[in-house]
């Protein structure tokens, strides 16, 4: 053959030879191919070139005329037509031959390989199945380029199995399923794969090529022969490995060494098993390392999950959720434990009695701990959502059994906006508001808060104590985009009559500036009766220089809105004294209106009886008293002398100037109004308030509801009901109730004639 | 009589006692109405209803001997004297139903107007034939749906004139004097609570209300449905009876029941 015919494109020419069919020559032609299989299996082993029988034109050809007296030509090789019916006899006659001789002499070559691999020892034995598999693969190979042309006619016409698949059929049956050899394959393989698991370096490749072996003899072979065994031994290792491991591993280590396991068998599935297998095998780990002792592993005392939680064990708590999210229930399991255990010390962190004095704590207790979980969820957990609707909803369960949360935390805004935010610079400010808003959004009562929220910037805002306008601000805008604009209008008509009333002292300084110049000053907050915190009148004489000055400024106030009514709010309000005393010492005096009422009165007398101090400022009782001991009682703030010396204020008792008064500071601050937790009478009062602020709500949304619906019966309104007031507060179906009958009553509503659980809306 | 059946002849028996009609105005009556008592009554008076206008002179003679002198109305005293000549105790629950014909407003008056339309409805010009009549009377209180009516007449009849709720004094008293009529076991204790826990008038809702509890559930409270739409003085009732120990596990421990 000479190259360039190769490269020729096939030519059809006219069949022009009769066909000669001879048995003789069929047999002799046999006996040659038969050899050549012969020697092509045992000249592997001394690894000859097979080019040359390959290139045996004269072997080639003669089988060429022995299946098809139509020759192909194929690289350069003639193509003959010839006529259908010759080519099939001799197909069926010769062509059986030829296959069944080829069967019979593979066969016999396999067995003879199969009694070599027998006959080998201990750790040879993989080797050799491995040396004569390769051999066979060789040989196989060749066999089946010679054989090509037999491939593509006789075997599909007669659907006999194709070569190459014939080869490794008879391998299969041969050689790994043979008796002494099927078994002992298999226990060498899952051996070797025991000694690495302990720690031993084992042959990989010699492995690869076995394993390999397994899968091109089939998807069944590999998974009867290997993949099935190998699973049932695994689990059966992994169960007894993890019972040892718990038995003396705390949490955290059994964990590791869980996770080490599962690479290991990773890293061996990439190595030299199919990759098929990987899913299973990890299932196998999964199921016996972490699933059968997830809820040991999650309760491990000193080691398990709550443990971890509460010594911010980032790594350990990542590890667990990593391995525990392969396996169901794994992830719910340690939401759970880490939601009863965040309820349960949450609950007692807000019961705690302790805690509760003192209000700032308390909420910085809250915030570290929402802080923790949130580093917890993000640094360990994945920042996975579900986890954190657990830890909200935990928080919404334990902020909620303390009916003063909502007051403390507006005693925690209070104390940041009045100085706990001196110098921190506006991002952080900003931070500290949004951590107060996600509180915010736990609470049910959020009317409560509004309440006291109201009261102590009410308190910020008149004693100008606030720190920055513009946290004030912000902190209302979080809440209107929380809540709508109905929470926050009141608020905001506060911050509006504050400036109001700057603009206001303006113009009546401008109008009466000269007039007044001589006489005291007068700094004048005029607040809309609605939008600030509802205070009752009380009595109260102002001494008379101050008198006339406000009755100045009524009427000019007046005089711009008529058709209002100003009523001054004596219990609220500071006044700045120069005290003289009788020891030539001078002081700047910064007291409350009442205080300032009281010490007036000795500028015209030296002793003052409580009877005669009552009767002069006509201040109520028990603020009066209040007043008198924060002016005598108090160390270093006794400007007052009182007789006798005890601490409580009788009716008898006599007050004169303390002229032996002295103090480090030239001014001095007597009365200050500091938002304070509320005592326990104040807190009933509060909380009174709130409910009966509820009722019209509830009234209103039963109103809109039943307009609405006309019919309802008696669960669903009180469902749609306690719906609509729930992003202010938990409506308590008995009150519900209650207003439903008080609309019945008034003729809103009226209960259906033939079934009495349902309600009408009568227009 | 002889070819009525034993049932038919008590029904006969019962008919004539209560209507004060002669055995074949009876008999007809019931055979007409399929001897079912209703109905049967309904015929019979309705027969009296074919009186003439003369009837009006009488009313009004009879209204004349009880008005006050006074009032256009009668009153307390007129009522008594009528009550006498019934042979009735003026707190005899049968004069609730009297009112209830006549539609009156207010208790222990009557306006004229009310008296005489009353009457001639009920085709009554005498008063003997109101004597008659009072047996009937006190049996449609053991007619479920009237006895309904009645209850929840009695409210507005019981209270004061431009008064929205009913004094409670009132309210006990007449619920004393309907109970003891309907038999339910409750009602002391429901009273006892009432004047012990709420001390306030009665809602119109509550009276109708405390009817349906009566009715539907049992002494024992054991079908009791906290979310039954029960008004909320109910609800707070059997919480007071819980709390006393008078209902304990489904049983009523009621030392003081009356038969």
């Amino acid at each position: 053959m000479s190259s360039g015919q190769k490269k020729r494109n096939f030519q059809i020419e006219a069949f022009k030879h009769k066909v000669v069919v001879d048995p003789k020559y069929a047999e002799k032609t046999w006996k040659v191919l038969e050899h050549a299989i012969h020697e092509i299996y045992n000249h592997n082993a001394s690894g000859l070139s097979f080019e040359e029988l390959y290139r045996d034109d004269h072997l080639v050809m003669s089988f060429d005329y022995l299946i098809t007296p139509v020759g192909f030509v194929f690289s350069g090789r003639r193509f003959c037509c010839g006529s259908r019916n010759a080519y099939n006899m001799v197909l069926h006659k010769y062509g059986e031959k030829l296959y069944s001789g080829l069967v019979s002499t593979m066969t016999f070559h396999l067995q003879t390989m199969s009694k070599s691999i027998e006959a080998a020892h201990g750790g040879s034995f993989l080797e050799e199945l491995n040396s004569k598999w390769s051999d066979h693969n060789k040989a196989l190979q060749m066999i089946r380029d010679i054989l090509m042309y037999m491939d593509r006619t006789f075997i599909p016409s007669t659907h006999k199995t194709p070569v190459h698949e014939l080869g490794l059929n008879l391998w299969r049956d041969n050689v790994v399923h043979s008796d002494k050899i099927q078994t002992r394959l298999l226990n060498m393989i899952l051996e070797l794969i025991l000694r690495e698991r302990t720690g031993e370096v084992i042959n990989r490749g010699l492995m690869r090529n076995i394993i390999k072996m397994l899968m091109d003899l089939g998807a069944s072979v590999y998974q009867e022969d290997f993949e099935k065994p190998f699973l049932d031994v695994s689990a059966d290792f992994y169960r007894v490995e993890s019972q040892e491991f718990i038995e003396c591993s705390d949490c955290g280590d059994y964990l590791k060494k869980a996770e080490q396991r599962l690479n290991e068998e990773i890293e061996r599935v990439s190595h030299y098993l199919d990759v098929k297998s990987e899913a299973k095998i990890t299932n196998v780990v999964e199921k016996e390392m972490i699933a059968n002792h997830m809820l040991g592993l999650v309760h491990m005392e000193n080691s398990g999950l709550v443990k971890m939680l509460l010594d911010d064990k980032f790594e350990d708590l990542g590890r667990m959720y990593n391995l525990f999210r392969r396996v169901p229930n794994g992830l719910s399991t340690i939401r759970d434990v880490m939601t009863s255990h965040i309820r349960d010390t949450g609950k007692q962190l807000v019961t705690d009695p302790e805690k509760s004095k003192n209000p700032v704590e308390f909420v910085e207790c809250l915030l570290e701990k929402r802080d923790k979980y949130d580093k917890i969820i993000s640094l360990a957990f994945g920042n996975d959502k579900t986890f954190q609707n657990a830890l909200n909803s935990s928080f919404e369960y334990f902020i909620n059994l303390n009916p003063r949360s909502p007051e403390y935390i507006s005693l925690f805004v209070d104390d940041k906006l009045r100085k706990g935010l001196k110098g921190v610079k506006e991002e952080d400010i900003e931070l500290i508001l949004d951590k107060v808003m996600m509180l915010f959004r736990y609470l049910q009562e959020k009317d409560v808060f509004e309440k006291y929220y109201k009261q102590h910037l009410a308190k910020r805002l008149l004693s100008g104590k606030t720190v920055s306008d513009d946290a004030e601000r912000s902190l209302i805008v979080k809440l209107k985009t929380e809540c709508g604009y109905q929470f926050t209008s009141k608020l905001e008509g506060m911050f509006t009559d504050m400036k109001t009333s700057q603009d206001t002292m303006q113009g009546f300084y401008t109008t009466y500036g000269a007039e007044l110049a001589n006489g005291p000053t007068l700094v004048v907050q005029v607040l809309t009766t609605g939008s600030w915190p509802t205070q009752t009148s009380v009595t109260c004489n102002l001494p008379s220089e101050m008198l006339a000055l406000c009755e100045k400024f009524r009427s000019y106030y007046l005089g711009t809105h008529t058709g209002r009514r100003l009523s001054w709010q004596t219990n609220m309000g500071t006044a700045d004294l120069r005290a003289t005393f009788g020891n030539g010492q001078k002081y700047e005096l910064n007291v409350s209106t009442y205080q300032m009422c009281v010490l007036m009165l000795f500028n015209g007398a030296d002793s003052l009886s409580y009877r005669e101090i009552e009767q002069a400022t006509e201040i109520p009782s028990s603020d009066l008293k209040r007043c008198l001991q924060s002016l005598a009682c108090v160390k270093g703030k006794n400007v007052l002398r009182k007789e006798p010396m005890s601490k409580d204020i009788a009716e008898d008792d006599g007050f004169s100037v303390n002229d032996k008064f002295t103090s480090k500071l030239r001014k001095v601050k007597i009365g200050t109004v500091v938002a304070q937790k509320e005592s326990e009478p104040e807190k009933q009062e509060t909380r009174q308030r709130v409910e009966e602020d509820r009722k019209p709500q509830i009234e209103a949304a039963v109103v809109r509801i039943m307009k609405s619906r006309r019919v309802l019966d008696h669960n669903n309104i009180i469902a749609e009901v306690t719906k609509q007031l729930q992003s202010r507060f938990l409506a308590n179906p008995g009150e519900i109730k209650k207003r439903i009958e008080s609309l019945i009553e008034r003729d809103f509503l009226e209960r259906d004639n033939a079934d009495r659980r349902l309600y009408r809306y009568l227009a | 009589m002889n070819k009525l059946g034993r049932g038919q002849r008590d029904k006969v028996q019962q008919f004539m006692s209560i209507t004060g009609s002669s055995e074949k105005v009876a008999v007809q009556a019931l055979k007409a109405s399929d001897w079912q008592f209703e109905g049967a009554f309904d015929i019979f008076y309705s027969h009296s209803h074919a009186k003439s206008a003369a009837d009006t002179r009488h009313l009004e003679e009879l209204y004349n001997r009880y008005k006050d002198p006074y009032a256009d109305m009668i009153l307390v005293d007129g009522i008594t004297l009528l009550c006498n000549d019934l042979q009735v105790d003026p707190q005899d629950i049968v004069m609730l139903v009297v009112s209830w014909h006549m539609k009156a407003a207010t208790m222990c008056e009557f306006s004229k107007q009310e008296f005489i339309t009353g009457l001639q409805s009920l085709g009554i010009d005498s008063m003997d034939k109101l004597k008659e009549r009072i047996p009937f009377m006190r049996s449609e209180l053991k007619d479920e749906q009237k006895f309904r009516e009645i209850y929840n007449y009695a409210f507005g009849w019981a209270k004061e004139k431009g008064q929205k709720s009913l004094a409670l004094d009132t309210a006990i008293g007449m619920w004393q004097l309907l109970f003891a009529e309907k038999q339910w076991p409750l009602v002391d204790h429901w009273c006892q609570f009432l004047q012990a826990r709420h001390n306030k008038a009665i809602s119109r809702d509550t009276w109708s209300q405390l009817l349906e509890f009566a009715r539907i559930v049992d002494p024992a409270l054991s079908n009791y449905d906290p979310e039954g739409a029960w008004p909320y003085l109910i609800d707070e009732f059997v919480d007071y009876l819980t709390e006393h120990g008078i209902i304990q596990k489904g049983k009523l421990n009621d030392w003081s029941y009356k038969l």
